[in-house]
């Protein structure tokens, strides 16, 4: 299968030795930084969009979130299959037109949210699904990191949409995975500090170093409501350089309660004179069951064989709307209603 | 030093009399006028239990003198028994929340500014150890500037005293018994003023055990710009080895702090049930926290958190209940 992923920064290095693993061809095309990719892990330079796009068969959007939707319609429209990082698109209206352009095209379109595939998160559904928990009541889920200085638009919330749309949204959807449809969302968010001018440079962040006196920090806490009547409230925050990828949920219901966090359940615990510097930008994973591996697996399956998959466009559309309705509520000050089922 | 407990119908009440029973030159006596719910030990047996003095009425109580009271009563029934030791000049340890309405907490506010009385909010978990660190290392710019906090109190559905689940009795359900503690712990730590409150709610869990809600949480906006999510929830499994627990995760713009108050135990397996054993260590907060209010006493000096702590920890709580009935974020009332 030849695949052909768009952008080389960070996340690339979670995607492009994964596809080859899965023994995909891959061509890279990005603004910067691909053939420093393609050195580290093998594929190749494509040198234009256009070559890309007229060589490929699925196209795997690791690029800026702003530039999902113009990239994914292209893509769409030219009968590539798309695999689309999250947040699917910055808009609801651009999600909502991608799942559309998806079923008119009868293309295949996947959103990467990863963490349905991050083990403590799929057994946690896996028990919910049995019932081992009863009727959920009251959902938590926490995430929290190093502010992205590592490239500028993570910054500019009507480019990323932040906090919210750039990483609580796993949170997001994985509650409404868990939950069901949600019908009312309140948020809270906050920044402080300068968010600065960091460089672009395409390549990893060189974490912990670059900027412990810079301190700019974004949080946000996120309440919902879902159409069962369960409570869920996720809270993330870009804080210091040096911090380790936090994340973590307890989920309460009739049946009992579970309860992970990844700081605390760790089955490798270094404590090293030359240890490897703090702070992540993605969460470090079991090899064994790399969930970056899983989650490109079960797309290049579904693209190959027609297997269903675990998250799905429409998933990715209603994470969009969760996460945009709650920053209109941050913005307004007031909960905002969302119909139940809007979800195309 | 003469301390006084007015009402044996919070649980707390027991552990103030056992803490301060065996304190040298304090005597303890309590009063806890019925009738009590069927099944509890209340009253006159209570306190020969505990080995302290008792009266029969809340008059016979203030007729012996007490320097200093602890109101223990149900939450609804706090005001007249804080009025009650103000007029007879003693003061006042007020178990949380303040009061369960807002003209109950003013009322109450005034009468001891009135009668010259101290009036201290029992907040335990501001003494404790782990929390004086973290208020050091904040107050030393360890953490930056605090842009969130995460707080959670998450207990089983309090069985040894029944008006915990009424809500007339109780000013609610979980909002009333858990949102207090952490909004005073922000209070403590930052001192910033709540704004806005956000809050939903269920009834999905001990459905069967009362009419309030059982599942809450609860965001606060503070004027400083940092934003607090508690999750005051009943949703410790009535079967759990313990009662449950508080936490607070504060993230700054140089790091974070993770507090398990009491989070510290030894854990193992009971080998006949399989079940877990957990066996919670560490200082008991209640002892700093009575020092703290005995010691002000003596010297005459605001112990603290204080009325307005009480006030303004009531104000978000009310807000909570409020925005959770309503569906819309409610501004907190400044005192």
């Amino acid at each position: 299968m030849r695949v052909g992923l768009v952008g080389a920064g960070v996340i690339s290095h979670n995607h492009l030795p994964h596809l080859l693993r899965l023994g995909a061809e891959v061509r890279v095309y990005s603004e910067a930084g691909a053939p420093e990719l393609v050195a580290a892990h093998g594929g190749a330079v494509a040198v234009s969009l256009d070559e890309l796009l007229d060589w490929a068969q699925v196209i795997d959007l690791a690029s800026p979130t702003h530039t999902h939707y113009a990239l994914a319609r292209q893509a769409l429209s030219a009968g590539r299959d798309v695999i689309c990082e999250k947040p699917l698109a910055r808009t609801d209206e651009q999600a909502d037109e991608l799942v559309e352009l998806a079923r008119q095209t009868g293309r295949h379109l996947y959103p990467s949210h990863v963490v349905r595939y991050f083990p403590a998160y799929a057994r946690l559904q896996g028990a919910v699904r049995d019932g081992l928990l009863g009727d959920l009541a009251v959902l938590r889920f926490y995430r929290s990191g190093g502010f992205p200085v590592r490239s500028a638009w993570f910054a500019d919330r009507d480019l990323s949409g932040g906090v919210v749309l750039d990483m609580m949204i796993h949170d997001l959807d994985i509650a409404r995975w868990l939950a069901g449809e949600v019908t009312q969302v309140s948020a809270t968010w906050t920044r402080a500090g300068d968010a600065g001018q960091p460089a672009d440079t395409g390549q990893p962040a060189d974490t912990g170093q670059a900027h412990d006196t810079g301190q700019p920090a974004e949080a946000s806490h996120v309440l919902l409501t879902h159409e069962s009547g369960a409570i869920t409230q996720v809270s993330g925050v870009w804080g210091a350089a040096h911090l380790r990828f936090t994340t973590g949920y307890f989920v309460a219901g009739t049946g009992g309660t579970l309860q992970y966090d990844r700081a605390a359940d760790r089955g490798f615990v270094p404590d090293l004179a030359r240890g490897p510097a703090q702070g992540e930008a993605v969460p470090e994973t079991d090899p064994a069951e790399d969930p970056y591996y899983l989650v490109l697996a079960d797309f290049l399956g579904a693209i190959r064989d027609g297997t269903p998959t675990r998250v799905t466009a429409a998933d990715g559309a209603a994470a969009v709307r969760i996460a945009n309705a709650a920053l209109r509520s941050a913005r307004t000050g007031q909960p905002v209603t969302l119909v139940a089922g809007a979800a195309s | 030093m003469k301390i006084g407990i007015m009402s044996f119908a919070h649980t707390h009440a027991a552990s103030y009399a056992r803490l301060l029973r065996g304190e040298p030159d304090i005597e303890v006596r309590g009063a806890d006028p019925g009738p009590h719910q069927a099944g509890e030990v209340r009253g006159a047996e209570l306190a020969r239990q505990l080995g302290i003095g008792y009266a029969d009425s809340y008059a016979e109580l203030m007729a012996w003198g007490p320097d200093a009271v602890l109101v223990t009563s149900e939450n609804a029934n706090h005001r007249p028994l804080v009025e009650l030791a103000a007029k007879h000049r003693a003061h006042i340890l007020c178990e949380k929340p303040l009061a369960t309405t807002w003209p109950d907490g003013l009322a109450m506010v005034q009468a001891a500014r009135e009668a010259g009385v101290l009036l201290m909010m029992a907040f335990p978990v501001r003494f404790a150890s782990d929390f004086a660190r973290l208020r050091a290392q904040h107050a030393a710019g360890l953490l930056g500037q605090v842009v969130s906090i995460r707080g959670t109190n998450n207990g089983k559905l309090p069985a040894e005293r029944a008006w915990f689940a009424d809500p007339g009795l109780a000013g609610g359900g979980a909002f009333a018994d858990h949102v207090v503690h952490i909004a005073d712990l922000v209070e403590a730590l930052t001192g910033a003023e709540p704004r806005a409150v956000t809050a939903v709610s269920n009834r999905k869990l001990y459905a069967d055990r009362t009419e309030a809600e059982t599942g809450g949480l609860v965001m606060i906006s503070y004027a400083d710009g940092a934003i607090a999510a508690i999750d005051c929830s009943w949703s410790r499994p009535a079967s759990a080895p313990t009662w449950g627990g508080l936490t607070l995760s504060v993230a700054g713009t140089l790091g974070s702090v993770d507090l398990d108050f009491f989070g510290p135990r030894a854990r193992g397996l009971d080998a006949a049930t399989g079940r877990p054993i957990e066996l919670p260590y560490g200082p008991h907060h209640d002892v700093p926290m009575l020092r703290e209010f005995t010691s002000a006493v003596a010297a005459g000096r605001q112990p603290q958190p204080d009325a307005d702590v009480g006030l303004r920890t009531l104000a978000v709580m009310l807000a909570a209940q409020e925005s959770a009935r309503t569906g819309t974020t409610i501004a907190v009332r400044p005192i």
